[in-house]
Formats: C-alpha cells, sequence, structure tokens
C-alpha cells in the first residue's frame, strides 16, 4: 500500500534556534571581554579642562600610583623593565600609543622617569591622561 | 486505503521576536564596554634628539613650578589665573612666544596638569618643559 505523504511545506530556513546562537554568542562575547578588560589601579585622575581624545587604535598603558609605583597590565613593573617593555612594543607596533596615567599626587620625578625613556627610545608623542 | 499523515506545524521564522532584544543587548553591551577604553588627556610632542632651536630671548617666558605647586612666571610669584592673564598678554605682543616650563621633580602631578592645561587653553604653540636638576 502506498502511503502519500504532504510535502506541501512553505520553502526557507528554519531559523528558529536562531535566537538561542545569538544568546550563546552574546556570553562568549561577554566572557571574552571580561578576559581582555583593562586592568585598573586604583588612582584618582588629575584633573582638567581642556582634554582631548588620545586613544589610538594600538596603546599602551602605563599606570603610576600615587607612591610612585609603576604598574604595567595591573602589574608592578621596574622602570628597567618597563623600558623593555616600551622598546618590546614600538619594535612590534611601532605607531603605538603611550599612555600614562598617574595619579594627581604623584610626585613629578616619577612620571619624567617615563619620559626619559620615551625621549631616548626618540618615541615622540605621549599621552597624559585625566579625568573625562 | 488512503492513510492522511498531519501535516506538521512550519515554525515561522518571522516570529522569533526575542532575536531583536538580543541583538539590541548585544548592541549596548558594546557600546559601553567602547566608552569605558577610551583615554582622555593631553598629547605631548616630545623634542627630538639633540635637536637645538634658535629662538629670540625676548620670546621665552619662562615658567617654573617649585614644590609647593608655586608657579613663578619671569621671576615673579603668580597663580595660575594670573598666568593665564600674563600668557595672553605676551602672546598678542609675541605671537611667535615660546613657553618654557620648568617642573620641580617634588611638585605632584596635578599641578604640572594645570599648567599644560591653561597652555593649551592659550593655544600656545611653542612649549617646551623640562625637569628640575636634568
Amino acid at each position: 500500500m502506498k502511503i502519500k505523504r504532504d510535502v506541501n511545506r512553505a520553502p526557507g530556513i528554519p531559523i528558529s534556534s536562531m535566537s538561542d546562537i545569538a544568546f550563546l554568542l552574546l556570553i562568549f562575547i561577554m566572557v571574552i571581554s571580561l578576559i581582555n578588560y583593562r586592568r585598573e589601579i586604583k588612582i584618582s585622575y588629575p584633573e582638567a579642562a581642556n582634554y582631548e581624545v588620545t586613544q589610538d587604535k594600538q596603546n599602551l598603558e602605563i599606570w603610576v600610583d600615587d607612591k610612585g609605583v609603576i604598574f604595567y597590565k595591573g602589574e608592578v613593573i621596574q622602570i628597567n623593565a618597563l623600558e623593555k617593555v616600551i622598546v618590546d612594543s614600538i619594535i612590534e607596533k611601532p605607531g603605538i600609543r603611550i599612555h600614562i596615567i598617574a595619579d594627581k599626587k604623584t610626585k613629578y620625578k616619577n612620571i619624567d622617569d617615563i619620559m626619559n625613556i620615551l625621549r631616548l627610545l626618540q618615541h615622540r608623542v605621549v599621552s597624559l591622561v585625566v579625568k573625562d | 486505503m488512503q492513510i492522511k499523515i498531519r501535516k506538521k506545524k512550519v515554525i515561522n521564522a518571522l516570529e522569533s521576536g526575542s532575536l531583536s532584544d538580543l541583538a539590541f543587548l548585544l548592541i549596548i553591551f558594546f557600546i559601553v564596554i567602547a566608552v569605558f577604553n577610551v583615554n582622555m588627556g593631553f598629547l605631548l610632542d616630545l623634542p627630538k634628539k639633540n635637536s637645538s632651536k634658535i629662538v629670540n630671548t625676548q620670546d621665552i617666558i619662562r615658567v617654573a613650578i617649585e614644590a609647593d605647586a608655586q608657579i613663578t612666571c619671569d621671576e615673579e610669584t603668580v597663580t595660575i589665573e594670573k598666568l593665564q592673564d600674563l600668557v595672553t598678554e605676551r602672546l598678542k605682543l609675541r605671537p611667535n612666544m615660546t613657553l618654557y616650563l620648568l617642573i620641580d621633580p617634588e611638585v605632584e602631578y596635578q599641578a604640572v596638569v594645570d599648567i599644560i592645561d591653561v597652555i593649551r587653553l592659550m593655544k600656545v604653540e611653542n612649549f617646551s618643559f623640562k625637569m628640575k636638576g636634568t
């Protein structure tokens, strides 16, 4: 006996599971963003009125706390090691922008130490970050 | 005998209405994340190695900042507001004015930022800075 099947379905791609995929994608991106999040050091940003956006495509952030301790990617770093990090970063990405994010109570001599490295390396543009 | 098979209900693709909500959440998330990591501040050009520029001494305005954040302009103690006025006046007289800032190593960073802020506000093009004792 022949069984006849009704095959007159509307043509189209079933995308009902798309929302599940989108949701998983959302969770995935959120988790990845949390992994790559900026490790901030607790500082009081200096304040200014006439600031501009100094962010570039490639950025290197050097943090200095009020006691003059230098941090890179959330870890304490000595000035000699920082020099190596800067050199490596410049070799890898020549147009990298270097940001000095220092506490408003930091002594200027600590910032000048970093500037001296940049002067020696002839990396001429430096960004001094302030509170926005 | 013909057996009738019940036709399955086809889910309409357009009924997945929650998809737009998710997409919207995703957009909001990216906007928030993008806003978080934007640095604002001042871009400074450091001098070239062994570079020297001949400047008319009368075009130079010497500003020094002491450890206690006291500002002196051409050996005279001034406030930040007074400095702003002096720079404005000098710029009118000498458009090629060069501001030379001498910074005490012990001064707090905020005091230096305050002066750079004024320099930016006054649109001083020739600006040079150095730490005392270097």
